[in-house]
Order: C-alpha cells, then sequence, then structure tokens
C-alpha cells in the first residue's frame, strides 16, 4: 500500500482516472439527456461503437483527428435519430429498441472494420490527439499534471459537461427538456413539441455517445478495434442512475467508477496473494453501495420509458 | 477448415460464433449429418461435446484446449509453457529494470500455465528480478489492456506481455508510447508491430487441426488428450527476433529450446 501513498503515485492514479472515465462520462452525460426527455437510451454502448468506427475512418480518409471527431459524431447522430424512430414514431419498447441498435452497431461496426477500412485504407492506425499541457494550471501538485496534462477531448467533457448543466437548469430549452421527461401533457399543453424534442435530445445523446469512441480511438488506442466498447455504455447508464440524473452528478459517477479501475489494476500488484476477482468486482461493490445509500433520496424522471401518444388519454 | 479440406482431400463444414446455449444442438447437428469428425474449438466446448457423445458413439469430437478425453472424445492443447519459458528467459536477460509483466485477461489453463512458465524462465536468467502478473477481467475491453500495462510500466516494467484478444491492441500501445518492450502471441507481432515486438509465441491453431485431421485420416484418433509442443513447430514455435536482442542470448534461447524439445529440459505447467 506504501505505493499508494506518494504523491507521485497519486498523480498517476488520478491520471488514469481521468482516462479511463472520459469515455463513460461522455456516454453518461448523453444518457442524462436523454432519459431528462423521457426515453431511456439503453443504445449507448452501440454508440460509442458508431462513434469509434466514425472516428477512425473519416480520420484515416481525411488525416485529421477532427474530421474523424465530426464523422464519428455524425454516426453518434444517426444512432441517435434512429433510436428516436424506434421509440417515439413506431412505439417500440425503449429498452428494446435500445438493445436493438447495440445488436446492429456491433455487426455493422465489425463488418464495416473488416471490410472498408482494411481494403480501403490499408493501414488501420490513425493519427489522433496527443496531449496538451494547460499552462499554470498543469504546475499544480499532484492534481496539475492528472487533470490538465490530458488530451482535447478530455477538456471538451469537463467544458461540455459545465454547459449541459447550465442549459438544462437555466435556459428554456433545458425547462421544455425537463418538462417532456417530467409530464410530457402538461408540457405538450403549454406549447412545448414534445415529440421534435426527445428527438432533438436523442440526437444530442447519440452524439455524446460517440465522443467517448472518439476518445478511444483518437486519444488512446490510435486504431478501431472490435467491441472496443466493452460495456462502458452500460456502466454509463449507471452512472446515470448514481448521478442522480444530473449532468456533474453522472460524469462524477464516471470518475468515481474510472477512480475504481485504476485503483483495482493497481491494488493487484501490492496485494498479490489476494484473488484477483475480488479488486475485478470492486467498481461495481462500490456502486452498489452507493445506490443501497441513495435509494429513495433521487428519483428519476416521472415519463422516463413511456410512450408518449398525444391523441390518447 | 477449406484449406485443411483442401489439404487432405476431406468434405468439410464449419459454423462460427455459436454461442454457448447452441453448442449441443449444433454438435448434434454435424453428427447427425455423418460428419465422422466433429470439432469444438475451445474448452468451452467441453461440456457439450460429453452429453453429445454419449448420443453418437461412433462419431468421434475432438475439443481443443479441453479438459477431459474419454472413449469418443479426444482433447487437443498447445504447450503454453514451453514458449512462455523462452519468453520469460529473453525478458529476464533483456530487462534493465529487472521487473517484467503479463497482462492477461482471466486465470483458467492456458493463463496460468503462461504465467508459470514465464516466470521460471525468467528467473532461471534473472533470479533477482520480478515478474507483474495483472488480469484484467476482460479480453476486449482496449481501454482497461492500455491502462494495466500503463500501471506495469509505471512501476518500472520495461518489458510487458499481454495475451488478451482485441485489448492487447491497447496494451501495445501504451508499450509503444513508453518505449518498452514487449511480447506478441498466436502470430509474428513483430510484422505489426516492429518497433516494439521482441518476440513472439506463435500457436498455430490452423496447423494444430491439420496435424490431428492428419492423424486421424492417416491412423486413427484415440480418446486421448493430444499435446502439441516445440517439437511440433508447424503449431508451437517462437517467432523472430528483434534486431536489438543480442546474438549471444540469441544463442542461449536457442540451446534452451533445443534442451527442450530434446526432452532434457521439462518446463512443468501450472
Amino acid at each position: 500500500m506504501d505505493a499508494l501513498l506518494d504523491t507521485g503515485a497519486i498523480a498517476l492514479l488520478l491520471a488514469a482516472t481521468v482516462r479511463l472515465a472520459v469515455p463513460v462520462g461522455f456516454a453518461a452525460l448523453g444518457g442524462v439527456i436523454a432519459e431528462r426527455s423521457g426515453v431511456y437510451n439503453v443504445g449507448l454502448e452501440g454508440m460509442i461503437l458508431l462513434g469509434a468506427l466514425g472516428a477512425a475512418a473519416g480520420t484515416l480518409a481525411t488525416g485529421s483527428p477532427i474530421a474523424g471527431c465530426v464523422v464519428g459524431v455524425a454516426l453518434g447522430v444517426a444512432g441517435g435519430l434512429l433510436l428516436g424512430l424506434l421509440s417515439i414514431t413506431f412505439h417500440v419498447n425503449q429498452l428494446v429498441a435500445g438493445i436493438a441498435i447495440n445488436l446492429l452497431s456491433a455487426g455493422l461496426t465489425a463488418f464495416l472494420a473488416r471490410g472498408l477500412i482494411a481494403s480501403l485504407f490499408g493501414s488501420s492506425s490513425v493519427a489522433g490527439f496527443s496531449q496538451v499541457r494547460l499552462p499554470g494550471l498543469a504546475e499544480l501538485p499532484v492534481i496539475g499534471s492528472a487533470l490538465f496534462t490530458q488530451d482535447p477531448l478530455a477538456y471538451a467533457l469537463m467544458v461540455l459537461t459545465v454547459l449541459v448543466a447550465f442549459v438544462v437548469y437555466r435556459t428554456h430549452a433545458g425547462l421544455r427538456l425537463r418538462a417532456a421527461g417530467e409530464n410530457p401533457r402538461a408540457a405538450d399543453s403549454a406549447g412545448v413539441n414534445v415529440t421534435q424534442v426527445r428527438f432533438t435530445a436523442l440526437a444530442m445523446s447519440g452524439a455524446f455517445a460517440a465522443l467517448g469512441g472518439c476518445h478511444l480511438v483518437l486519444s488512446q488506442i490510435y486504431m478501431f478495434s472490435e467491441g472496443m466498447s466493452a460495456g462502458k455504455g452500460f456502466i454509463a447508464l449507471a452512472a446515470v442512475i448514481l448521478g442522480r440524473w444530473h449532468p456533474v452528478g453522472a460524469v462524477a459517477a464516471a470518475l468515481f467508477f474510472g477512480l475504481c479501475e485504476a485503483l483495482q489494476l493497481r491494488l493487484q500488484f501490492s496485494n498479490p496473494n489476494v484473488p484477483y476477482q475480488i479488486f475485478l468486482i470492486l467498481p461495481y461493490a462500490a456502486s452498489l453501495l452507493v445506490l443501497v445509500w441513495f435509494f429513495g433520496r433521487s428519483r428519476q424522471p416521472a415519463a422516463a420509458g413511456q410512450v408518449y401518444e398525444r391523441e390518447s388519454r | 477448415m477449406q484449406v485443411v479440406g483442401e489439404t487432405l482431400g476431406i468434405e468439410t463444414g464449419y459454423s462460427e460464433k455459436v454461442h454457448q446455449p447452441d453448442h449441443v444442438e449444433s454438435l448434434s447437428d454435424y453428427a447427425r449429418r455423418g460428419f465422422t469428425h466433429v470439432i469444438g474449438h475451445g474448452g468451452e466446448f467441453q461440456d457439450a461435446v460429453e452429453r453429445v457423445a454419449a448420443r453418437f458413439p461412433d462419431t468421434r469430437f475432438i475439443v481443443t484446449n479441453g479438459l477431459r478425453a474419454r472413449d469418443n472424445i479426444t482433447t487437443a492443447d498447445f504447450y503454453f509453457s514451453q514458449p512462455a519459458y523462452l519468453l520469460g528467459f529473453l525478458a529476464g536477460r533483456f530487462t534493465k529494470t529487472g521487473k517484467v509483466g503479463l497482462v492477461q485477461a482471466q486465470q483458467f489453463k492456458f493463463t496460468n500455465d503462461t504465467l508459470a512458465g514465464f516466470e521460471a524462465g525468467f528467473k532461471s536468467a534473472r533470479p533477482d528480478g520480478t515478474v507483474f502478473s495483472t488480469w484484467t477481467g476482460d479480453w476486449e475491453d482496449v481501454a482497461k489492456g492500455k491502462e494495466a500495462a500503463l500501471t506495469q510500466i509505471g512501476q518500472g516494467a520495461d518489458i510487458v506481455w499481454p495475451t488478451m484478444d482485441s485489448a492487447t491492441q491497447g496494451a501495445l500501445q501504451a508499450v509503444r508510447e513508453n518505449g518498452a518492450k514487449a511480447f506478441g502471441l498466436y502470430y509474428d507481432a513483430i510484422s505489426k508491430w516492429p518497433d516494439i515486438i521482441l518476440q513472439s509465441s506463435i500457436l498455430d491453431v490452423k496447423a494444430l487441426i491439420v496435424s490431428l485431421l492428419t492423424t486421424a485420416k492417416a491412423e486413427g484418433l484415440v480418446g486421448k488428450n493430444y499435446k502439441f509442443d516445440l517439437t511440433q513447430p508447424d503449431s508451437v514455435r517462437l517467432g523472430s527476433y528483434h534486431p536489438d536482442i543480442a546474438p549471444d542470448i540469441v544463442g542461449e534461447i536457442e540451446s534452451l529450446k533445443a534442451r527442450i524439445t530434446s526432452g532434457d529440459l521439462v518446463i512443468e505447467p501450472a
């Protein structure tokens, strides 16, 4: 345990925490927006994959990681709109529609990666973002190197989290979003176009999840690999609940999961005789405990999961 | 399978990505259709094969990485710890920090044998060194694979051997970013990662199946485990050496390999 206590090790631990948390954090932000509008986005996992594939293909085609992000986000938006089409327009159960999108994305991205990326571009490794030290802030002890020596997408997550929180709680657009998720009938009678709000929210939700995939490809691995979302979309769904449907809370929950994972990889070293499975369940055990702790004190948006039909009573 | 069929002049068929609940049905289907040999590729087929084999006594079932062979069930696996021993020895000779690491997904026979062989080889070359072992619990999570390798490098490891599936790419990326070195698995990984791969443990499943079915065609298989080791270089061998490895170390590895294949040096599995 001694290795964990000196400041250098803590800085490394925090930096690992942030790296592991960024993709989950983006997806969790997407999850908050979707659920605030009244639609569960179980398809986050698939949208991360779509974003990752788009980032790789876009960057390979143009040579620019920014263009890669744009393509990735566009695919994520498409995924979000597809979820809207299924669940809002065709009244498919939201959970079923989300799972369908996950299955579709897993198969589609694997097929496209094997077929297109390999044959069109020849190479699979892409140029990505490099770390940017923020002058001044990066010099802070311990947290400086952890938080302010990151890649541009990690900074983007910090800014977007604050921005989303502001929009959701302090603007008319945010009020319409929350109204659509709490009481769509009342919102409708007040002149809010619930269908439009939900479609917009799902498009944004897909875009955020896709940014998580972009981070995996452009800031961490510099290539696309099949199934690289590896359950992060589902962890993000847990982060949404743990963060009590608040953007800052959800991203904080993602950081908490990241911390557990980073800690887990280190604890295996200092305690080689303890079965490693104990450490692997650490993030999940911790989140279960926290959920029990918060039980009754958090409430999901009242209309989440329900189909809204204007004509029915 | 097509290659196998053409090489041996036999009729073949295959199904891929059959999930565990469908194993019994899929295996029975091939047996009913009159295939004389049915292969379940991977130890996860063991239970399904045992159920189906009882119903089709005239069909020979083969489980790769299987655990229990009997009557009409043949199992086959690689002698994982042999190439792992050689890579461990190479790591012990090459490391400057005296610390090297293995990043693996889950504990089971293959990974335990790999760890045991690697540690034994490493200790014989560098008795005072340390082998880190990290279990990630995930074969595909590239981000976690990278983070696990970064952690080992952060603790001073200068050689990391990832043995996961896609997640290996993340670990190799971490190695590349930090100027460390790595080992490959299954194929000669230096072709894809020329700057960092020192050597690879090549385990060729295709060659294993061809060899097994050649035996089946010539003399028939019996209900036992067929172990493929360094004496069958088609299936188990080392890859290419990185040019940075000194010739005398290469010589040492080659003579160790000769001692293993002659039976003079026995590497105990875990």
